[in-house]
């Protein structure tokens, strides 16, 4: 019996584990030649191969049993999704009209989105929106695809933002930052990924 | 790239990153748990912890171990509640575990041998070795989770690997 030696050298499991881990022991000419040592590594390392084993199975069961399961406790998040800060509309004087920051910064995500080679990452409106008239900036991080010009593409990006935003909100914008901060290359799938994930109910 | 839009409130690109982690998470607090109603609770509210979070996330890249290390916190806040809860009479005996529906499916020996060992290891090491070898956690990490020492941490783990391959080698 490999774990239960008439003549134990000695040597710990944790320090056999650490030595698999690491690859790296002071003690690893004993081990190299140690029968008992050995043979306690062949068992982790089986333990190990079967751990990882184990997690796919475990994973493939519940990827088995479809997403009905997730579908629910997503739909239940959904419902707490921030708003962000509020953003006032000019109204008549017996109303008060007023559209969150989400919204906008998903529209802005939106506009960004709907062209070619680009994906928002992070949009940040900066300055006092809630106050109306007060100066305002949008800065993005873009992820960029290769193969397009980023001066141009970040002028078609800035003048698109701005001309939605002019229309959908009475925000006072005085720029529209971007900033590359990710390229990706032509056939990087997370838009597509994305979107059929957002459309898909079911998993193949 | 998902993780920063998700950080921005971005419900669909958090869904993606859910849908994408969720069955490793469930399976995950599955195994860290007593019960699939118990791992379903952990896995719900391990979304709404990281829905709230994930604007604190530095590392996008880093999602998912992320994801997995909140599972282990919620199933670790979870056995504690139970416990405080629990009457003596409720607490099921590890030795009467009948297999779940998916571990009757684990076909290769190797997988079954730890499988069964696994059922049969005491509750506190078998979560110190499923936060490490599922949960990929540092043992700094899940002392700290569970309110012990390192050093306890890593006796733990070195009886419950003693004892699975122990029990491994016996079923073969």
């Amino acid at each position: 019996m490999a774990m239960n030696p008439k003549q134990d050298c000695g040597r710990r499991i944790e320090d056999l584990s650490d030595f698999l881990d690491s690859g790296i022991s002071a003690d690893a000419t004993h081990i190299a030649h140690c029968p008992q040592c050995q043979a306690r590594l062949a068992g982790l390392r089986i333990l190990s191969t079967a751990a990882l084993d184990l997690m796919s199975d475990d994973e493939a069961q519940v990827v088995a049993e479809g997403t009905g399961w997730l579908d629910g406790m997503l739909t239940n998040l959904r419902m707490e999704t921030r708003a962000g800060r509020s953003i006032p509309l000019s109204s008549g004087p017996f109303e008060e009209l007023s559209e969150t920051e989400g919204a906008v910064i998903a529209m802005v995500r939106a506009v960004g989105d709907s062209m070619g080679g680009v994906l928002i990452g992070r949009c940040r409106l900066v300055g006092d929106v809630t106050v109306a008239g007060a100066a305002v900036e949008v800065n993005i991080n873009v992820s960029a695809r290769y193969g397009y010009q980023l001066p141009s593409l970040a002028q078609e990006l800035r003048e698109a933002v701005a001309a939605e935003l002019l229309v959908h909100t009475e925000l006072n914008i005085l720029a529209v930052n971007v900033a590359f901060t990710d390229l990706r290359p032509p056939l990087e799938d997370s838009v597509e990924e994305l979107a059929n994930d957002v459309n898909k109910d079911e998993r193949p | 790239m998902l993780a920063e839009r998700a950080a921005d409130g971005d419900a669909a690109s958090f869904e993606t990153l859910a849908r994408r982690h969720g069955p490793l998470m469930r399976a995950y607090a599955r195994r860290l748990t007593r019960s699939h109603d118990e791992a379903d609770d952990v896995v719900q509210e391990a979304l709404v912890t990281a829905w709230k979070d994930i604007g604190t996330l530095q590392d996008g890249a880093a999602v998912k171990a992320w994801m997995m290390r909140i599972v282990g916190h919620r199933a670790i806040d979870a056995g504690r509640r139970r416990k405080s809860h629990d009457n003596l009479d409720d607490q099921a005996d590890p030795a009467d575990r009948k297999p779940t529906p998916e571990q009757a499916a684990v076909a290769s020996s190797a997988r079954v041998a730890l499988n069964h060992a696994l059922a049969r290891l005491p509750e506190e090491q078998r979560r110190c070795w499923v936060l490490k070898e599922f949960g990929g956690q540092s043992y700094d990490e899940i002392a700290e989770a569970l309110g012990i020492s390192a050093a306890s941490v890593r006796g733990r783990l070195a009886r419950a690997r003693t004892m699975l391959v122990k029990e491994m080698e016996e079923w073969r």
